[in-house]
């Protein structure tokens, strides 16, 4: 499975810069490429390219969600986390870290997402921890 | 194999520096899983026989498992295998963290190395690329600082995850481990002394390949009814009450089938380190290099190493990856020093009662001296404790140690003398590659004072009170390891509800019967080694599998990954190819597994003559026999048979 460039493309290059794994090929001003074998199905091409030209593995249209900063962003629960770092392990961009020590024996350090910024908005934390404890939500307007 | 594997396999020629991704034949998956038995698959063809181990020819491998990365709960183990200069066996070591999932992010189910690097290099791969990369200037540094230096040369978005050698691993210390995560060790084998041989500093990984699962909805639910089950916390008793039972386990004459939710629990409270009394009171943890007994460290002295006394600083618990119950805690470093991992249970007996030492500071400090050097604390311990009784009897003096005066529990020259072994200085360049090398230099009748199976340092479960260990310390291709079996952890792994022609033992029995020499307790042996050997291919943890196989579902999330149903009787039989190969292995190396054996006063010869395992004598070589049996081995050698060797394709 993998995301594609349809030909509307007009080779901005915004995929490319974006692209967590290097799986966009391609020159300034000309198609880009999905190399099929790298993609990790993020999805974050799809909901920066301006032409709409990407499209998803089972062949819809992504759309371009324009800011960024309402691409949705994971919501983790606290009551669910049990700190087992699968969803830190997981994020392409390594945006996700443990909350501070809280300097007790039974202090268990929960996932939070430190880079908000560089959050793809790729829901693959969400969608690899184990107790289901991470939401993938858009931020409101405004 | 597309499903839970990656399929591939990196393989390095330092001497070269080719590096090719190879893909795996799924027979291969089929017969041995992933994990170690990939690891024991790919090193019995690519070993040449009697291969020196710090020599070229020894082939390095880290190893994840099957279920990493899969959803599955208690599946963050990665293994480093190679052939042990400590024993010149099969030699494996097992740690957590979060570099096991690194490993499959980038597109691997395992890297090997073999050859010898002509300067310092270090492994990068990020899924795209594999390459090696000088590392002069990293060459010498602390295990902390290495993974600190790297993870700032590395400013991509994906953080690495680094697993690499400390000093003692670079001067081929014959007991140095591979290091994770600022102090979590593969500690055992000596295999940080290969990668030191091979010049190879470290491997930072840093991909992000996703691990395909056939029905990833049935793994998550299976998950999360683990982590209900591991975080219910019944309200448990205090440290003092822990050691008060093992008090009470040494007194009576009978024992009861232990459940390993009474560990879970302790596990969660305290990690390790909870057993720490308890052990020793009841006969399990050894003491003054194996001599003596509770009545030597008494309860009073080793309340000093209670487990409160190491939970006290704890700022946090660690948890590896993919783990509901985070045993791990990080301590409050010195003054002045970044945090530290808080010193596991084989780490404060091997430098605690084992050394007659019950001062706590001095335990945290060796700890992470330890680990920043990344040496073996168990083997280093137990060095120590045989050096001490090399000074007792005059065979090692006051002028050998430059001024270090190795009475027992001399907590000062212990932490001097750590500092030599890992610089490898006067004393400490004799001790660096463990005892039974320590005892060969200083001769003199010097070995019977160096416990040990096959050269590698026994753990801190004591052989006499659990006779299930020496089994597997003498049996196991890769010997000394307390981390496969023993009469506890069959009761603990509950096979015998899966599996029917298991032998299902009795809640209650007379402790005296553990010492009988019956077949049934090689049936038992044996089950533990295919079952160990299944979760070690699997990535799982032992401590999840000390919950028994009615709560962890290993069978079941493997269906479930795999997408390729089993029984639990064809599981355990990857268990058994396992064992082979790495038996088959060790023939190929020129070891006879008759000659590897367990020091005398580790099995009771004689036995002790006060304590809790008083009389107690450990009869192994009559189960040894049985034990080969089972895997339908020649029960005479122990050599595995040519037509079973050419069905898992050999
Ligand atoms: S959605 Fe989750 S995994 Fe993806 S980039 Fe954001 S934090 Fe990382
Ligand atoms: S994967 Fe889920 S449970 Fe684990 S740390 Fe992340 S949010 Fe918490």
């Amino acid at each position: 499975m993998a995301y594609t460039i349809t030909d509307s493309c007009i080779g901005c290059g915004m995929c490319k810069l974006v692209c967590p794994v290097e799986a966009i090929e391609g020159q300034p001003r000309k198609d880009h490429r999905i190399l099929a074998p790298r993609c990790i199905d993020c999805g974050a091409c799809g909901r920066i390219c301006p032409q709409e030209a990407v499209k998803d593995p089972s062949g819809h249209v992504c759309q371009r969600i324009r800011l960024r900063r309402r691409w949705p962003k994971p919501r983790i629960s606290e009551l669910a986390c049990i700190g087992c770092t699968v969803c830190i392990q997981s994020c392409p961009t390594s945006c996700l870290g443990l909350t501070a020590p809280g300097g007790s024996v039974e202090s268990v350090r929960q996932a939070m997402l430190v880079s908000p910024e560089a959050c793809i908005g790729c829901g693959i934390c969400a969608t690899d921890c184990p107790v289901a404890a991470i939401e993938m939500v858009a931020p409101e307007p405004f | 194999m597309e499903l839970g594997c990656t399929g591939k396999i990196l393989v390095v020629d330092l001497t070269t520096g080719g590096i090719q991704t190879q893909t795996v034949a799924d027979a291969v998956y089929e017969n041995f899983l992933s994990g170690l038995g990939l690891g024991a698959w790919y090193l019995y063809h690519n070993i040449e026989p009697h291969a020196d181990p710090l020599g070229p020819q020894n082939v390095l491998g880290f190893v994840a498992g099957f279920l990493t990365g899969s959803g599955s709960l208690f599946s963050g183990r990665w293994l480093v295998v190679g052939k042990s200069p400590l024993t010149g066996c099969w030699g494996e070591a097992n740690a957590g963290g979060s570099f096991a999932p690194a490993i499959k992010q980038c597109g691997f189910d395992a890297i090997f190395f073999s050859g010898i690097s002509p300067r310092p290099v270090y492994l990068f791969a990020d899924g795209n690329r594999a390459e090696l990369r000088d590392a002069t200037d990293i060459w010498g540094l602390d295990a902390g600082a290495t993974e600190a230096r790297l993870d700032a040369m590395h400013p991509g978005r994906k953080r690495p995850r680094i697993a690499c050698i400390g000093p003692a691993g670079e001067r081929q210390s014959l007991i140095a481990g591979v290091v994770h995560d600022g102090g979590r060790l593969a500690a055992r084998a000596g295999l940080g002394a290969v990668m030191g041989a091979k010049r190879l500093k470290a491997l930072a990984l840093a991909g992000s390949q996703r691990i395909k699962v056939a029905h990833r909805p049935e793994v998550l639910r299976l998950s999360r009814d683990v982590s209900a089950m591991v975080q219910h916390q019944p309200p448990f008793v205090s440290g003092k009450v822990a050691a008060y039972l093992g008090r009470l386990v040494r007194a009576l004459p009978t024992q009861m089938e232990t459940d390993g939710l009474i560990y879970k629990t302790i596990l969660r409270k305290w990690g390790t380190v909870g057993m720490n009394q308890m052990s020793i009171e009841m006969g399990d943890a050894p003491v003054q290099n194996w001599r003596g007994t509770h009545h030597d460290f008494d309860l009073d002295t080793s309340s000093r190493l209670a487990p409160d006394v190491f939970t006290r600083p704890v700022v946090a618990k660690y948890f590896c990856y993919s783990c509901p119950l985070g045993c791990g805690a990080l301590v409050e470093g010195a003054p002045g020093k970044p945090r530290t991992h808080r010193p596991e249970y084989e780490t404060v007996m091997a430098l605690g009662p084992l050394c007659m030492n019950a001062d706590a500071e001095s335990i945290f400090q060796m700890n992470e001296m330890l680990n920043q050097a990344g040496m073996d604390s168990i083997s280093a311990g137990a060095t120590i404790a045989f050096a001490m009784e090399c000074y007792e009897h005059g065979l090692i003096t006051r002028a050998d140690t430059d001024g270090l005066a190795l009475t027992w529990g001399n907590s000062a020259a212990m932490v001097a003398l750590i500092d030599r072994m890992i610089r490898r200085e006067g004393i400490g360049d004799l001790l660096a590659d463990g005892s039974r090398m320590a005892a060969r230099r200083i001769g003199a009748g010097s070995e019977r004072f160096a416990i040990h199976a096959g050269g590698q340092e026994l753990p801190m479960h004591d052989s006499r009170f659990d006779p299930g260990f020496a089994l597997h310390y003498t049996v196991e291709p890769a010997p000394g390891r307390h981390t496969v079996g023993s009469l506890l952890y069959y009761e603990m792994f509950q096979l015998w509800r899966q599996i029917e022609t298991l032998p299902d033992p009795s809640r209650f029995y007379l402790k005296r019967s553990k010492y009988d020499t019956d077949v049934e307790k090689a049936r038992m042996a044996a089950a533990c080694s295919q079952f160990v050997n299944l979760i070690n291919a699997a990535g799982i943890c032992l401590f999840g599998a000390f919950l028994g196989v009615h709560r962890l579902p290993v069978f079941q999330w493997l269906d479930a990954v795999g997408g390729r149903p089993r029984s639990p009787v064809d599981y355990l039989r990857i268990g058994v190819n396992i064992q082979t190969v790495r038996q088959a292995f060790n023939f190929r190396q020129g070891i006879d597994p008759l000659a590897v054996r367990v020091s005398d006063r580790a099995l009771g010869r004689p036995p002790q003559s006060r304590g809790a395992n008083e009389g107690r004598s450990v009869a192994v070589e009559k189960l040894v026999e049985e034990y080969f049996g089972q895997f339908d081995w020649d029960r005479h050698t122990g050599r595995p048979r040519d037509s079973d060797l050419k069905k898992i394709g050999l």
